[in-house]
C-alpha cells in the first residue's frame, strides 16, 4: 500500500538497484579517471610519428584533463536538465567518436581536439553524472557506495594498462586508438543503467526559488520527488515557480550559483583547491623519482602498481569505515585527516632512500591516496545535501581544473630548478597537511554553527506563526538545505525527520 | 672523468658504459668507498689479459688515464682491488650506442612509417638500410622520393620516413651512425598491417555495447509493465 504524497516519503532506496547503479559507475568513473592515464604508454610512438617534443605530446593529456574538469558546470547543466542516464551515453558516444576520428589524425593539433577535446568532454559528461546519481539512490549507505564507486578508477587503470600495452603492441598506435574508441562505447551500457529515480528535470527549478511559503513547499515536494522512485507523485507547485523569472533566475535554474553563500560548500572549495595543489604530482612523478635514485624501469613500474593495488583495497574499505555510526556524523573531520594523513606521506617520502623504503612509502600512499578519493564527492554531498549536489560538483571541478593543471608543472619546476626531487614532495606534503588542517579547523566551526542553527530552528518550530514569515521561510529553507537537514534526520531518528517534514508547511 | 665506486664487498660486478666517438683522452677512476672493510689493497687494472700502469691514486682512489686513438683501443677496462676480499669494476670503453629498445613497428597500409634513432653524441654521418634477402642496401631518398625521406631532426637525432606503405615494405631495416672510431648499427622491424586487422576487434567491441545496452533496455520495459500491472491489482484490490 503506497502511502500518499503530502509529506511522508520513504528515503532514497539504499539497495536494490542502486546496486547495479553502483557498478555502472564504477564503470564510468573508472573510464574517467583511468583512461587519461593510460594513454601515457603510446605518446613516445606519437612523439616519434609526429616528430614532436615531449612536451607537445604531454599537451594532449593536460588538454584532456582540463576538458574533463572545466566541462564539470556544463555537465551539471545538463544532468540538471535531462538526468544522469541521456548524458552519460552521449558521454560515451562522444568519447568513442573522439577516439576513433583520433586513429585517423594526421597532425597534432587533431589529435589535441580529437584526444583531447572530443574524449575529455565525454570523459566529463561521464564523471558527473555517475558521482551524482549515487547521491540519488542512496542515502543511509551513501559512504559505501561511493568508496565502491570510486574503486572503480585503481582498477580501471589496471586493466587499462596492460591492456593499452597488448593492444599497442598488436596494432600500433592508430588500431589501438580504433578499438579504445569502441571500448570507451561501454560507457554507454553504464549509462544505460541508470535508471532515473524521481521527476529530474522539476528538482533544481524547485530548489532556487527565493520566497519564503514556496521555498518550504518547494523544498518539501521536492524532497519527496527526489525519494520516490516510481510513484507518481503530483508536480503541483510547478506553476508557482513560472512566475516573474529574470535572466539571472533562469540561469541559476540550471546551475545553483546561490550555492557560494553557503558556508560549507566554501569550505570544501577552498580546501579542496588548495589540496589538488598538491595532489597528483607525487604519482606522476613517482615512477621518475625512483628511476633518479637508480632503480630500474620495471620496479619503479612495480611502485606504481602497489600504489594502485592499495588504492583499490582502500576505498571501498574507507566508504564502510565512514558509514560506521561513529565516523559518519563527523565525516569531514575523517576527510581533513585523510588529507594530513596524505600530506605527511610527501613529507616523509625524502627520508626514504632505498627499495623498500619507496615501496613503504608507495603503499602509504596508496592507502591515503585511496581515503580522500573514496570520500571525495561523499563529503560534498554531505554539506549542500543531494539535491543541490549536481550542480554543488559542477562548481566545484572547475575550480579544481586550474590547480590541478598547475600542480605537477609546478613540481616539475621545482625538481628542474633545484635538481632534487625532495622539495617537490616537501611542497605537495605542506600544500596539503595546510589543506588538512584549513578544513578540519572551518569544520569544526561549521559543526558548530549548524548545531547553533538547529537549536534556533528547533526553538522557532514551537512557535507555528514565525514560520509563515518570509524571512523565516528563507532561513528554514537555507537551514534545510546544509548538511544537518535531511542528511543526519534519518540517521538519528526517522520519526523526528518525518515530523520535520510535516510540520515544514 | 668517469669514476666508479666500490662498496668494498664482493658482490655483483659494477660496469660503467663510456661512449666514444672520436679521439680523445679519458681517465678512468675507481674508488673505495670510505665506509668499506677493505684496507689498503692491491690495485691492478688490466684490459682483457694486459696489465696497465696507474697514472695517479690518493688515499683512496686508483686512476688511469688513456689516450684512445683509434678503434683497437676500444673494449673493457677493469680495475681489481685485492685485499681480504676482491672486488673490481669494468669501464666499457665503446662507440656511442644508438638509443632505444628492440620492438616492432606496426602501420597501416597506405599509411607513413616512422624511424627515429638518436645517439649521445652526433655522428660524422648517418645511414639508412633496408634489407634485400639478406644483403643491406643503403637507402637513397634521392632516387624513390615519393617513398623515402630521410630528415635531419638535429646532430644527434636521424629519422627516415616511408610513406604509401604496401605489404612489400614489410621487412627489417637498419640505422647506421658513423664515428671515427667506428659505427653502430639500430635494428628495426616494420610490420605492415591492413585496415581489417583491427576492424575485427572493432565491430565486436561495437557488438558488445549494442546488444548490452539493448537487453537492458528490454529489460526495463519488461519490469515497468510488470510494476504497473502490479500497482493496477493492488488500485483494485483497494477498491
Amino acid at each position: 500500500p503506497a502511502p500518499a504524497a503530502a509529506g511522508r516519503a520513504p528515503g532514497p532506496p539504499d539497495g536494490g538497484w542502486g546496486w547495479v547503479v553502483v557498478f555502472g559507475a564504477f564503470v564510468s568513473i573508472g573510464f574517467a579517471y583511468a583512461f587519461p592515464k593510460g594513454l601515457a604508454i603510446f605518446f613516445k610512438e606519437i612523439q616519434d610519428f609526429f616528430g614532436t617534443s615531449y612536451s607537445e605530446i604531454a599537451w594532449v593529456s593536460s588538454i584532456m584533463l582540463a576538458t574533463t574538469y572545466g566541462a564539470g558546470p556544463i555537465s551539471s547543466i545538463l544532468v540538471n536538465r535531462y538526468g544522469s542516464r541521456p548524458v552519460v551515453m552521449f558521454g560515451g558516444l562522444l568519447c568513442g567518436v573522439g577516439m576513433i576520428s583520433a586513429a585517423f589524425c594526421t597532425s597534432i593539433l587533431q589529435l589535441y581536439i580529437c584526444v583531447g577535446f572530443i574524449t575529455g568532454f565525454g570523459l566529463a559528461l561521464n564523471l558527473q553524472p555517475s558521482v551524482i546519481i549515487i547521491g540519488k539512490y542512496f542515502l543511509k549507505r551513501r559512504p559505501i557506495a561511493n568508496g565502491l564507486a570510486m574503486a572503480g578508477s585503481p582498477v580501471m587503470l589496471c586493466t587499462l594498462a596492460p591492456l593499452n600495452q597488448f593492444l599497442f603492441d598488436n596494432f600500433g598506435w592508430r588500431g589501438s586508438f580504433l578499438i579504445l574508441g569502441a571500448i570507451l562505447l561501454n560507457c554507454c551500457v553504464a549509462g544505460a543503467l541508470f535508471r532515473p529515480i524521481g521527476a529530474g528535470t522539476a528538482l533544481v527549478k524547485t530548489q532556487v526559488a527565493e520566497e519564503g511559503k514556496d521555498a518550504l513547499k518547494g523544498k518539501i515536494s521536492e524532497d519527496g520527488k527526489e525519494m520516490s522512485s516510481a510513484l507518481n507523485v503530483p508536480m503541483e507547485n510547478k506553476t508557482e515557480e513560472e512566475e516573474g523569472k529574470d535572466c539571472f533566475e533562469k540561469i541559476n535554474q540550471y546551475l545553483d550559483f546561490s550555492l557560494f553563500k553557503h558556508r560549507g560548500f566554501l569550505i570544501y572549495l577552498i580546501g579542496n583547491v588548495l589540496m589538488f595543489l598538491g595532489f597528483f604530482a607525487p604519482i606522476v612523478f613517482l615512477a621518475p623519482y625512483a628511476k633518479h635514485t637508480g632503480i630500474d624501469e620495471y620496479s619503479a613500474a612495480f611502485l606504481l602498481s602497489i600504489l594502485a593495488i592499495v588504492d583499490m583495497v582502500a576505498r571501498p574499505t574507507t566508504g564502510i569505515i565512514a558509514n560506521s555510526k561513529w565516523v559518519r556524523p563527523r565525516i569531514q573531520y575523517f576527510f581533513s585527516f585523510a588529507i594530513a594523513f596524505n600530506g605527511t606521506c610527501h613529507l616523509l617520502c625524502p627520508l626514504a632512500s632505498s627499495y623498500t623504503g619507496l615501496i613503504v612509502y608507495s603503499s602509504f600512499f596508496g592507502l591515503a591516496f585511496g581515503m580522500v578519493c573514496a570520500m571525495l564527492f561523499e563529503t560534498l554531498m554531505d554539506l549542500v545535501g543531494a539535491a543541490r549536489f549536481t550542480s554543488a560538483v559542477g562548481l566545484v571541478t572547475i575550480a579544481e581544473c586550474c590547480t590541478i593543471l598547475l600542480g605537477p608543472p609546478i613540481g616539475g619546476i621545482l625538481i628542474d630548478t633545484f635538481g632534487d626531487y625532495k622539495y617537490m614532495f616537501i611542497k605537495c606534503g605542506a600544500v596539503m597537511v595546510l589543506a588538512g588542517t584549513f578544513l578540519f579547523i572551518m569544520n569544526y566551526y561549521n559543526y558548530r554553527m549548524l548545531a547553533k542553527e538547529e537549536k534556533e530552528r528547533k526553538t522557532k518550530e514551537e512557535d507555528p506563526k514565525s514560520v509563515r514569515t518570509e524571512n523565516e521561510g528563507r532561513k528554514n529553507w537555507n537551514k534545510d538545505s546544509t548538511q544537518d537537514g535531511p542528511e543526519l534526520e534519518p540517521l538519528r531518528e526517522e520519526g523526528e525527520g518525518v515530523k520535520k517534514e510535516m510540520n515544514g508547511t | 672523468e668517469y669514476e666508479i665506486v666500490l662498496p668494498g664487498v664482493s658482490g655483483t660486478a659494477l660496469q660503467k658504459n663510456v661512449s666514444v666517438g672520436s679521439p680523445t683522452k679519458v681517465e678512468l677512476t675507481c674508488k673505495l668507498d670510505e665506509n668499506s672493510n677493505l684496507k689498503n689493497p692491491q690495485v691492478t687494472w688490466k684490459r682483457g689479459s694486459e696489465t696497465i700502469s696507474h697514472t695517479s691514486k690518493t688515499q683512496n682512489s686508483w686512476t688511469i688515464q688513456l689516450t684512445i686513438s683509434d678503434s683497437s683501443q676500444l673494449g673493457s677496462y677493469s680495475c681489481i682491488l685485492k685485499g681480504e676480499v676482491e672486488v673490481s669494476a669494468t669501464f666499457h670503453l665503446q662507440v656511442p650506442q644508438i638509443e632505444g629498445k628492440e620492438r616492432p613497428i606496426i602501420t597501416y597500409e597506405g599509411d607513413l612509417a616512422v624511424m627515429v634513432c638518436k645517439t649521445e653524441y652526433a655522428p660524422m654521418a648517418w645511414t639508412w638500410y633496408m634489407t634485400n634477402g639478406t644483403e643491406l642496401v643503403a637507402i637513397n631518398p634521392s632516387s624513390h622520393t615519393n617513398k623515402f625521406r630521410i630528415k635531419r631532426q638535429s646532430a644527434d637525432v636521424n629519422r627516415l620516413e616511408i610513406l604509401k606503405l604496401t605489404k612489400e615494405d614489410i621487412g627489417v631495416y637498419w640505422c647506421e651512425a658513423a664515428f671515427r672510431l667506428g659505427s653502430s648499427k639500430r635494428r628495426f622491424e616494420l610490420r605492415v598491417l591492413s585496415i581489417m586487422a583491427p576492424l575485427k576487434p572493432f565491430i565486436a567491441v561495437v557488438a558488445e555495447v549494442v546488444i548490452l545496452v539493448t537487453t537492458i533496455g528490454l529489460y526495463e520495459v519488461y519490469s515497468k509493465k510488470k510494476g504497473e500491472g502490479e500497482r493496477e491489482f493492488d488500485q483494485i484490490e483497494q477498491l
